[in-house]
């Protein structure tokens, strides 16, 4: 049954409010005026020329890059060794594994925050790209988790018994077999881990220190005290590079299978 | 690439047979293969097993071990709780949390059935125009979103500007510092997890059943209500308690757009550990916050399956 043409409107008008907020800052960040308007009075780059040269700006893209992509890359080595584990061994109860691997959806930002940065202050991890990525690399593994799972799940599993009965013994397998068709979905997990780094304001908000300040913190600082249009400009990069990131990952396995298709 | 086979010249004396191929369990296999090489391995230290507890052991140390070390901190002296309870500040914001979380849920819940249901029933192009942006903000951050509805609720903002040069208001009606500013930046953002939810489960409801009421003589609302209702019942209530449980989390939403006398469960806990600087105190109140969402959890869990909240029963059936 087609819904009816009201309930269709209503559907669009509110696809129009989701999508609003996000065309508000990318518009206002495009503003000549110094105070962010919308729509803005005149046209202009003058913010991205400032985002891009600002020390404060560009530091706080460079700390968020270093974080996101340590965390992203711990979390797909964690994130697939534990979904692997998990379906393929033993050793540990899967509910266990599972347990572990999706524990970060469950507690609350603020929690981890309190909790990471009792531990961190003791350790010396304040304010080091190392610390924050280590606590956004575990946030991350869940994404890794549930995207290798799912893809475990449609694995032929004679697949991997065809290449043992071959010889192959249980690391050639899981290196030329698992791994490989695995490695799709390790890599878009890997994105939204990276993505959940690269957005994490509470846990960096309590790493912080005046000379390491990620992006999310230093657009909170603005958007507290009063944002201007170079809030708007930061923004739109943060958002064009996610969605950049999510697009390039959603079309790889695409590519892939066209690749091995004959 | 078929290296592997190489070996099988070497095996051609002893045919796998059924029970082998059957008894191909990771468990015993890795045993055998180790044993033949070199001195046995226990089975957590040789190959897979061994990834596995190095992930296990990061998870418990980067992760559980600093949740864990806050509780045993805050739990070691009861006057934490005696302390975290004596703030007024901190007793308001329960309930201000518990009562703004349902009512998001709620609101979320209202939102998502139409969307999910154009989504899942219309013609393509809508379903691509509504796909698209939900997606795109969904993938815009938190942060930015409400930034962006500070921008549009101020009382210079674009929504008061328009209601006053269209005359529905004669002068700006004040919407930061509301509930209302918080409700809609919570639900602006939550609403995606339960449309997604909902849709899965509408997606899996047959045509031929709602053809079927038709032909009985149902009109649309009918079929809404007694067909397409209650097949995705279990999909929204999993949906309800993922987006109650992430609302009671929330910080940067209610503080920015909320009002500054009922603050939210995050921002007491931040206040206490940044502002007072008592770490300890604000453990206790961290503490008592998770236990609002595990309790939830719990019960959610018990009729609904904690894997269905989560969205993992999706990734073992794909």
């Amino acid at each position: 049954m087609r819904p009816r043409f009201g309930v269709t409107a209503l559907a669009i008008l509110m696809a129009v409010i989701f999508l609003f907020p996000t065309i508000v800052v990318v518009v206002t960040s495009f503003g000549s005026g110094r105070i962010v308007s919308f729509p803005p009075q005149g046209w202009s780059l003058r913010w991205y020329a400032e985002v891009f040269t600002d020390t404060m700006w560009v530091q706080a893209f460079g700390n968020s890059f270093a974080v996101g992509i340590l965390a992203a890359a711990l979390a797909m080595a964690v994130g697939s060794a534990l979904a692997i584990g998990a379906t393929r061994t033993k050793i540990f109860p899967a509910s266990l594994v599972t347990g572990i691997a999706m524990s970060p959806v469950v507690v609350p930002g603020v929690v981890l925050s309190v909790g990471v940065y009792m531990v961190a202050v003791r350790t010396d991890l304040t304010g080091s790209v190392i610390g924050l990525a280590l606590a956004h690399a575990a946030v991350g593994v869940p994404f890794v988790f549930i995207n290798v799972l799912a893809r475990l799940a449609t694995l032929d599993k004679q697949i991997e018994e065809a290449a043992r009965i071959c010889g192959a013994d249980e690391m050639t397998t899981l290196r030329t077999v698992t791994l490989p068709i695995v490695a799709p979905s390790v890599v878009i997990g890997g994105v939204l881990a990276f993505i959940s780094s690269w957005d994490e304001f509470m846990v960096a908000s309590f790493m912080n220190s005046p000379t390491f300040r990620t992006i999310p913190v230093v657009v909170w600082g603005e958007v507290i005290s009063g944002a201007d249009p170079s809030t708007s400009a930061a923004s739109t990069l943060i958002t064009v590079i996610s969605i950049l990131f999510l697009a390039l990952a959603a079309g790889l396995p695409r590519l892939r299978n066209r690749k091995v298709a004959p | 690439m078929f290296a592997p086979l190489r070996p099988v010249a070497a095996h051609t004396d002893r045919r796998p047979n059924e029970d082998e191929v059957t008894t191909l369990d990771s468990a015993t296999v890795p045993d055998q293969a180790v044993r033949s090489k070199a001195a046995p391995r226990p089975a957590w230290l040789s190959g897979i097993g061994a990834f596995q507890s190095a992930a296990v052991l990061y998870m418990a140390v980067a992760f559980l071990l600093p949740v864990l070390l806050m509780t045993i901190r805050a739990v070691s002296d009861p006057q934490n709780f005696v302390d975290a309870f004596s703030s007024g500040i901190f007793r308001r914001s329960i309930w201000t949390t518990v009562r703004m979380s349902l009512t998001v849920t709620v609101v979320c819940l209202v939102v998502s059935y139409p969307y999910a249901y154009v989504l899942a029933r219309a013609r393509r192009t809508i379903v691509i125009i509504l796909a698209t942006c939900l997606l795109v903000s969904f993938w815009t951050s938190t942060l930015v979103r409400t930034y962006s509805w500070q921008l549009l609720l101020n009382n210079t903002g674009l929504i008061n500007t328009a209601m006053v040069a269209l005359g529905i208001v004669d002068e700006p009606i004040r919407m930061m510092g509301t509930d209302f500013a918080v409700y809609l930046g919570m639900a602006h953002v939550l609403a995606p997890y339960t449309v997604l939810t909902i849709y899965a489960q509408m997606r899996a409801i047959p045509r031929e059943l709602e053809e079927a009421a038709q032909i009985m003589g149902s009109r649309p609302a009918t079929v809404f209500w007694r067909v397409i209702v209650p097949l995705s019942r279990p999909g929204a209530l999993a949906g309800a308690v993922l987006v109650f449980v992430m609302a009671l989390g929330f910080y940067i939403t209610p503080q920015i757009l909320g009002s500054a006398q009922n603050v939210y469960i995050g921002t007491a806990i931040v206040q206490q550990v940044q502002a007072f600087l008592s770490t300890d105190v604000g453990a206790a109140q961290a503490v008592v916050l998770l236990l609002i969402v595990l309790i939830t959890l719990a019960v959610g869990g018990k009729y609904l399956g904690i894997g269905r909240i989560l969205g993992l029963d999706k990734a073992g059936q794909r």
